[in-house]
């Protein structure tokens, strides 16, 4: 269930229980007003975990989450008012509603739950929406939801304020959700669901070429982080005792952000961090409002000290770390680095064979074309189980389209794909791991801040429902000799090393098709000639079959065992290597008719 | 039948207003992927400026240009200071940048002006309204719907014919190309920004004009509403930024008009509702900009 080594974990869950802990302790013992700001700290601290849980590991900034914590805090309160104050604030509320009366936990149970279920609703709804269109969809939803608060007078009292509500949030209740909330937030942070989330995060379309359904993903973390939200609107209204609409919307939701970006948004770490350094300027300035005396200078008072302090502080951290002060890992992953060394390589980290009846890849007729141009006529192509295939053309003839297409990425205009009795012409990009095809990208697609190890891992766990992950990971690690690299992260690495993780990724998928786009692009010459023997070992102990695009003609020549050339998005070729190279067409196509007519000799086509 | 035309005029003069910030969002988005959340204190600026020289007995003709000059000026110092340090950052870099330089400025009127709002002096002619076969238009209707009209076909002119304006939408297709072309970073930024800043200073005139006041959150509102009219339109389109507005602008008009009483209450919810459904069916927009399709994997 969760991915990361357990030190980390462990490491992690005993320091949020000390700090938080530490905290109530701290204000405890140091007056009835500094336990007031701990109190609203920590419930501070909820609902920036939970932001943190959607915005941080799905990279979409949420305008909307305040929402989730009105619903909550209004949704408790109604349950937790006792009924004579609500037949008096609330005359008209439904009977069932006005005869209740819960004690805070289960009425903050409940809560969370129906906000859960109202973003499940919501979720659904946008999760289509991508990028900004996603964040001001979000903002939609917070004046949706305020409006919708205001005008329900029967049950909320409108813009009114709403008050009689027990104020039973001391700082220990505080502390016992904040606890709560924190691990689940870690916990989600590395769990499979967390993981692939991050890497669609770090790069959609390579996701989905591993298997990964973001926006499945992403719903799983919006009503985890609408859940979460409800909490803390429930703990703020027991606290408080009173409210009205008005506090949850732009002011307070530009506080939170403020916290969630100048601590770092994708961390349990930064979140702390956030809450605690804005809490602690926002209480300084707030002292510095009312004007003070510099000696012999009087200061006037100045209304919104605190809004222009925070305004300056985030943009020195989005100048100066636009990551946050925490940055990008949790403090225990820069600590225990070391220590989250992968498991040994066992003799058990041998990959199964494909079975040597794996189907056919068989396309038609293929035809694509972006708008007026057609970047691909009427192509068909076979790739045999076990044959590696060279697919070669000039730049700009359609190679990678057509890989596109075979992968799913992109739809074509007209033609059929079939994987052996299995039509795949019109899926969805994250199905395509389940045709046992796995491929690599020509501009390379990593998940730049995960480690070499995770980026492997989250392909392994992704594609064919997860078995059997920690193998497949290890053998594909140890094919590659990627073992040794394994906790850097993959956007540190050098050209070539890179290019070697992004095929172990597609070889922890499990496929018995492997698509490789200029897998030697960027490779010196020995690393070319390992990757080589690597993929020819692939085949021949695996019979994994290779789709292969590359301009290096050594290559294709001493590892195809066909070649299928493309010009102008039409198929001009097809045999063995050798045959090829003496096909006019194909020596027409990569130099062209000299001016006596005499055909060039084609090698070296491209700088082999 | 009458009324419909009435409510018909309203949406088209709110619907353009919205058009003319949305647009001014789109320009700057299609450029840099920035949504700038200042756009509205751009709007306030010009407000204030309508303000003093209503005190001070400028004459309108000459104040309005002022007001749409402050609100240029304003945005290309705005860039210049505070949007050129993470000009390359990620968008929700870019966006948090701008929502704090917004909350920054909106302290600054409420304490340097005044948190109340003001009256601003305005001609008699903008209050008075005309007959047109039957319905009554109100004359700063139609001077907002003239302006709007004028503004888009000033606009679309200069990103068809000019040499700014044509770099300007070749920075917007791709601007790595774009700048090894010999196009200037800095000049198309800046003149996107003084764009969007004009198109922000008519819109604030407009929108002042109905209202005869300004207060330090009035862009706010306005600027919300003009985000949504750009998602709605498709984010960096800005043939599609324009169709999102109007239609955000009769969403709004027709419903404030027709929604049965014991619903007014819940006009927003359900206006934005009816937004978020649209965008179900066109995710990326009614017109999407030409860069999403042509993305390279």
């Amino acid at each position: 269930m969760i991915t990361a080594p357990r030190v980390h974990i462990v490491f992690s869950i005993g320091a949020i229980i000390v700090v938080i802990l530490g905290v109530g302790v701290l204000s405890m013992l140091s007056g009835a007003a500094s336990e007031r700001i701990a109190t609203v700290f920590l419930i501070s601290l909820i609902a920036v975990t939970g932001m943190g849980i959607y915005s941080g590991n799905s990279g979409i900034l949420s305008f909307g989450h305040l929402s989730f914590m009105a619903i909550g805090a209004y949704a408790a309160s109604l349950l937790t008012v006792p009924a004579r104050m609500k037949s008096a604030t609330l005359p008209n509320l439904p009977d069932w509603l006005a005869a209740t009366e819960l004690s805070l936990l289960s009425a903050v149970v409940i809560a969370v739950v129906f906000a859960g279920f109202v973003a499940l609703l919501i979720g659904l709804a946008i999760g289509r929406l991508e990028g900004s269109a996603a964040t001001i969809a979000t903002l939609c939803l917070l004046i949706i939801v305020h409006g919708v608060i205001i005008g329900w007078r029967d049950v909320t009292r409108g813009a009114q304020t709403f008050f009689g509500v027990p104020r039973e949030t001391t700082i220990w209740v505080a502390a016992a959700g904040c606890i709560v909330a924190l691990i689940l937030a870690r916990m989600y942070r590395d769990s499979k669901s967390g993981l692939r989330l991050r890497a669609g995060r770090e790069n959609a379309i390579a996701a989905r070429a591993i298997g990964i359904n973001i926006r499945r993903e992403r719903l799983y973390a919006w009503v985890l982080s609408a859940a979460v939200m409800a909490l803390s609107g429930a703990l703020m209204a027991h606290f408080l005792g009173a409210f009205s609409p008005k506090k949850f919307f732009f002011v307070d939701t530009f506080f939170l952000l403020a916290m969630l970006i100048v601590g770092g948004m994708t961390t349990i770490t930064g979140a702390f961090t956030g809450a605690a350094s804005i809490t602690v300027v926002t209480e300084v300035l707030r002292r510095l409002e009312g004007g003070f005396d510099l000696g012999a200078l009087q200061i006037p008072p100045i209304f919104g000290t605190t809004q222009i302090g925070i305004g300056l502080i985030i943009l020195i951290a989005m100048f100066r770390k636009a990551d946050g002060l925490a940055g990008l890992k949790e403090w225990e992953e820069r600590v225990f680095a070391k220590k989250a060394k992968t498991p040994a390589l066992s003799g058990a980290a041998a990959a199964t064979a494909v079975s040597a009846d794996s189907p056919t890849l068989d396309a038609r007729n293929i035809t694509r074309r972006f708008g007026g141009l057609t970047a691909l006529d009427n192509v068909s192509i076979r790739v045999a189980p076990g044959e590696i295939a060279g697919l070669i053309g000039p730049n700009g003839s359609g190679k990678t389209t057509l890989l596109n297409i075979l992968s799913g990425v992109l739809a074509p205009d007209a033609g059929t794909i079939m994987r052996g009795d299995r039509d795949m012409s019109a899926i969805a990009p994250h199905a395509i791991t389940s045709f046992g095809i796995a491929r690599t990208f020509q501009n390379i697609r990593l998940f730049p801040t995960l480690s070499v190890y995770q980026n492997v891992l989250v392909a392994a766990i992704s594609a064919n429902q997860s078995k059997d992950a920690e193998r497949r990971v290890q053998f594909a690690l140890g094919r590659l000799e990627l073992t040794d690299l394994a906790q850097k992260d993959a956007g540190t690495l050098s050209y070539g090393d890179q290019r070697r993780v992004e095929i172990a990724r597609a070889l922890a998928c499990g496929p018995s098709l492997l698509f490789l786009d200029e897998p030697a692009a960027g490779m010196n010459r020995e690393e070319t000639d390992r990757l080589m023997q690597t993929l020819r070992a692939l085949r021949d102990e695996l019979g994994i079959g290779v789709l292969l695009v590359d301009h290096d003609m050594a290559l294709i020549n001493q590892l195809c065992d066909r070649m299928v050339v493309l010009n102008e998005g039409r198929l001009i070729a097809e045999g063995t290597p050798a045959e090829i190279r003496k096909n006019p067409l194909v020596i027409e196509a990569y130099i062209g008719r000299t001016n006596r007519g005499k055909i060039e000799s084609p090698v070296p086509l491209h700088g082999a | 039948m009458e009324l419909i035309l009435q409510q018909t005029v309203n949406a088209i003069s709110l619907g353009g207003t919205y058009a003319l910030l949305a647009l001014g969002l789109a320009v700057v988005f299609s450029i840099m992927g920035m949504i700038n959340f200042a756009h509205g204190e751009l709007m306030t600026i010009s407000g204030y400026v309508l303000m003093y020289c209503g005190i001070l007995g400028v004459p309108f003709t000459i104040a309005v240009p002022l007001a749409v000059l402050a609100a240029m000026a304003a945005a290309v110092l705005m860039e210049r200071i505070a949007f050129r340090p993470v000009r390359n950052a990620s968008g929700a870099t870019m966006l948090v940048t701008s929502f704090a330089v917004a909350m920054i400025l909106q302290v600054l009127f409420q304490n340097l002006i005044s948190p109340r709002s003001q009256p601003v002096l305005l001609p008699e002619y903008l209050s008075q309204s005309i007959s047109v076969g039957g319905i009554f238009i109100g004359v700063n209707k139609l001077v907002a719907i003239v302006a709007t009209l004028v503004m888009l076909f000033v606009l679309d002119r200069f990103m068809t014919r000019q040499k700014i304006g044509i770099a300007m939408r070749a920075a917007a297709e791709d601007f790595a190309v774009a700048r090894l072309m010999g196009i200037r970073a800095n000049t198309v930024i800046a003149g996107a920004f003084a764009i969007s800043g004009m198109l922000a200073g008519v819109a604030a005139v407009l929108w002042v004009s109905q209202r005869a006041s300004v207060d330090p959150l009035m862009g706010f509102v306005p600027v919300v509403k003009a985000f949504i009219a750009a998602i709605l339109g498709g984010l960096g389109s800005l043939r599609g930024a324009v169709a999102g507005g109007f239609l955000l602008g009769f969403i709004e008009i027709y419903l404030a008009a027709f929604l049965p009483s014991g619903m007014q209450a819940f006009r927003e919810p359900i206006g934005l509702s009816l937004v978020i459904l649209v965008l179900l069916v066109r995710p990326n927009g009614l017109i999407p900009a030409a860069t999403i399709r042509a993305q390279k994997v």
